[in-house]
């Protein structure tokens, strides 16, 4: 398994070296991913600022992954495969894509080029991983899996998916990811992204919702919302191994976390046991969760968004009743393209409550108070009144003809 | 002289709005199952449902898109081959999909046409070739994208081409919020997005200064009439409207207007001033945020933002719609909002101008007068010369500005 963590600057990538010839980690076990301002969704890096890195290590010979995982509209897609055209893509391992885009691009102009495919947003089924791969074949270096996954459905595609497998173990998680400047507008500030690679970082708290806190980031990319709670899976890496999880990545870029690099290489590699590096999550900024690791429930409260009493069952259903007067009559609205209401048949009506009732019809008239001897669609008629029928209620036919 | 104009797709968030949608003018219509669609809260189609509604488009000339637009789990995926069989003998026109799960499931399983949902956040032309290998015909563009672009991508792919003219917009890149997943514990993805966005916030800046109150993350909403030139010139195939949760008001409203404009465009190939000052006066009509054009014109900058509490002040109130016109007795109404007699009604016929009528009497269906009509019931109201079925009423509230 390998321990995949970020560098944002020389100075950085130093310190990983240094890890690295003090044998706290093996080189074969790392894998840094750097990026840079244009192509990158948080990094601060300038082009330059990112081939210094490259050309220091150089002597170092990390395992370097190259990160475009921006969205890109058109006009912008252009500007950047320009800048990529320009990188001595030679020096990474493998870039990491998660635009679409990006990843045709990369498939048709550079074949030789690993790629780590980022599938972080949705892709929670084995059917599409298993097309994903497909469609990079040999080219596939990695796929980067969501944390919304659970551990039985991570367990299951590292067993059954033929591929390299990746999951977020340590930071912040990515709620929300919009093109649009939102912070800036709020300060008036002048928007000088285009020039400047500083983030504008913020926390938003709202009364409409039970958590405080979320941490804001503004770039050039737009804007981003994370949980208020960040991912930790520390204690599940030996699980994670054994599952044959292939890598698993430590997001150290944010809250001073880069301080923490030591204990996550000394956990990763058995040199300290989870206990002993407790401190990571007690003096972590914000409260850790394990996210969706466990269990992922998120379809549960579907069947309470709506009254499934109130629509229409099969084929036998007519109608609708539209309005009540109580002790005088119902409105019936027949419904149904292919069946008719006719006198003598006999109706089942289910109320949104849930109630059913059974009503014989033995005559009826349309809203001219005319009597009728059958109905069809569209038509309004009237019924007798029957006690705890409302207005919604479903109407279907029982017995085609009573008579 | 016959004018290329697009097609105009509306939601049917419903059967009865489908009806609406159709009646009113829609070129096609979009609308979900029970299971697999973004809109878990709306009414959507059950299999009867479905079927009459397809029936009822297909006898009018109007295609149907059926949205399968979820990210789907692999429990999920195993209930969608019974549903693709019945859409395969419906003859749905396309399916929408943002999934490549589901897209490979739907190709197994039957020859239905696949057009890629904006859920997918298709931006540029590399990424339209990408999903054009996978198999879809259409793409339905992420709303970052501008009409340049758009065109810049339908000629590099070949691809029929959809975007949004009107309706909310998500103020993430669609498919790229998960808030609801981790606030509410309900996957936004599979249609239980709560609308976080919508919320105000209280945004500390770190800077010492007090926190700032803003709904920073909320968008206005789109609006695209005065863009119909720049669609039609780009060639764009479809424009699509947002608003399956929206009300029959809101399915009557946008495809009358846009099926209007469309149709003066085919017959003159312009659009007049005072005509589109007429049709943006009856979008205003409807609930809305402010309008923006979004990123039509040019990527949505900070005027594209809502920072206002959401408001349902409209000028005008939904009245009822028509459910019976008995010729030269009466109107049977189902009430949506109560008036009164002597109220003016605005009756939209399908085509062409609003007809003015005054509520003399109101009865209820055993022709007892009422004072007011309550929401929820069934009136009569004297017979209106040109009412249709499904016609939408509308009324003017007392004191909104005219």
């Amino acid at each position: 398994m390998k321990f995949v963590t970020y560098a944002e600057n020389s100075t950085q990538l130093k310190a990983l070296a240094i890890l690295v010839e003090t044998g706290r980690i093996d080189i074969s076990d790392l894998e840094v991913i750097i990026g840079n301002a244009f192509i990158s969704r948080y990094s601060e890096n300038t082009i330059a600022g990112m081939e210094e890195m490259i050309a220091l290590n150089q002597k170092y010979k990390l395992p370097l992954t190259l990160e475009w995982d921006v969205l890109q509209q058109e006009s912008l897609f252009q500007k950047n495969v320009e800048l990529i055209s320009r990188m001595p893509l030679h020096e990474f391992k493998a870039v990491r894509l998660q635009d679409p885009g990006a990843l045709n691009f990369v498939k048709e102009n550079y074949p030789w080029l690993k790629v780590q495919l980022i599938l972080e947003n949705g892709n929670h089924n084995h059917t599409g991983l298993s097309r994903w791969s497909e469609f990079l074949g040999d080219q596939l270096d990695r796929l980067v899996l969501s944390n919304e996954l659970s551990r039985e459905h991570l367990s299951k595609y590292a067993a059954d998916l033929k591929m390299d497998l990746e999951v977020l173990v340590f930071g912040r998680i990515l709620l929300f990811y919009s093109p649009r400047l939102l912070l800036s507008p709020l300060k008036k500030m002048e928007v000088q992204q285009e020039f400047q690679n500083k983030n504008i970082e913020a926390f938003g708290t709202s009364e409409e919702s039970p958590h405080a806190g979320f941490p804001l980031i503004e770039n050039r990319h737009g804007t981003y919302m994370f949980n208020v709670k960040d991912l930790y899976l520390l204690d599940h890496l030996e699980e994670l191994k054994a599952l044959n999880i292939k890598a698993v990545r430590f997001d150290l870029r944010f809250d001073d976390s880069y301080g923490h690099l030591e204990d996550c290489l000394d956990l990763f590699s058995g040199k300290v046991s989870h206990e002993e590096i407790g401190a990571i999550k007690s003096e972590h900024p914000r409260p850790m969760i394990k996210g969706f690791y466990n269990i992922n429930k998120t379809d549960v409260l579907f069947t309470k968004l709506k009254n499934k009493r109130i629509q229409r069952q099969d084929a036998d259903y007519i109608g609708e009743i539209v309005d009540v007067e109580r002790d005088q009559q119902m409105a019936l609205l027949i419904k149904s393209k292919h069946l008719k209401l006719s006198a003598g048949v006999e109706l089942k009506l289910i109320t949104p409550e849930g109630k059913t009732k059974t009503l014989g019809i033995k005559k009826f008239t349309n809203t001219s108070g005319v009597d009728i001897a059958s109905a069809q669609t569209n038509e309004v008629v009237l019924l007798p009144f029957m006690s705890g029928v409302v207005a919604k209620t479903q109407v279907y036919l029982v017995e085609k003809d009573l008579q | 002289m016959n004018h290329w104009t697009p097609e105009l797709l509306s939601p049917a968030g419903s059967l009865e709005k489908l009806k609406v949608a159709v009646l009113y003018g829609a070129d096609a219509v979009y609308l979900g199952g029970q299971k697999f669609g973004l809109r878990q809260a709306s009414d959507n189609f059950t299999a009867e449902e479905l079927r009459e509604g397809v029936e009822f488009a297909h006898e009018r000339g109007t295609l149907v898109y059926v949205v399968l637009n979820s990210f789907l789990h692999d429990k999920d995926l195993e209930e969608l081959p019974e549903f693709l069989h019945l859409l395969s003998e419906l003859s749905v026109d396309a399916v929408i999909v943002s999934d490549l799960g589901v897209i490979t499931e739907i190709q197994k399983h039957s020859n239905l046409v696949i057009h890629l949902s904006t859920q997918a956040s298709c931006l540029n032309v590399e990424s339209a070739k990408l999903w054009k290998k996978m198999g879809v015909t259409r793409i339905v563009l992420g709303r970052e994208v501008t009409i340049k672009e758009a065109k810049i991508i339908k000629e590099q792919t070949g691809l029929e081409i959809e975007m949004f003219v009107h309706g909310s917009m998500c103020m993430a890149f669609s498919g790229n919020c998960v808030i609801s997943n981790y606030t509410q514990g309900r996957d936004s993805n599979r249609g239980g997005c709560a609308h976080s966005c919508r919320f105000e916030y209280s945004i500390d800046m770190q800077d010492e200064g007090e926190a700032l109150k803003a709904y920073f993350m909320s968008s206005k909403d789109l609006e695209g009439i005065r863009m119909l030139t720049e669609f039609i010139e780009a060639g764009i195939d479809s424009l699509k409207v947002e608003g399956r949760n929206k009300s029959h008001y809101y399915a009557a409203t946008v495809s009358k207007v846009y099926s209007e404009a469309l149709a003066h465009y085919k017959t003159h190939g312009n659009f007049l001033s005072e005509d589109l000052i007429r049709w943006e006066e009856e979008l205003k009509k409807i609930s809305h945020r402010d309008y923006t054009s979004g990123s039509l014109d040019a990527h949505a900058d900070e005027t594209s933002i809502y920072n206002q509490r959401e408001s349902d002040d409209n000028e005008f109130v939904v009245t009822g719609v028509v459910l019976e016109v008995k010729e030269n007795e009466h109107v049977l109404l189902e009430v949506r909002s109560a008036f009164a007699p002597g109220d003016t009604l605005e009756i939209m016929p399908f085509s062409g101008k609003t007809i003015f009528s005054t509520a003399e009497t109101i009865k209820t269906i055993a022709n007892v007068n009422v004072v007011k009509s309550k929401p929820g019931s069934v009136v009569k109201v004297p017979f209106i010369p040109g009412a249709e079925r499904f016609n939408i009423i509308r009324r003017r509230i007392a004191g909104a500005n005219v």
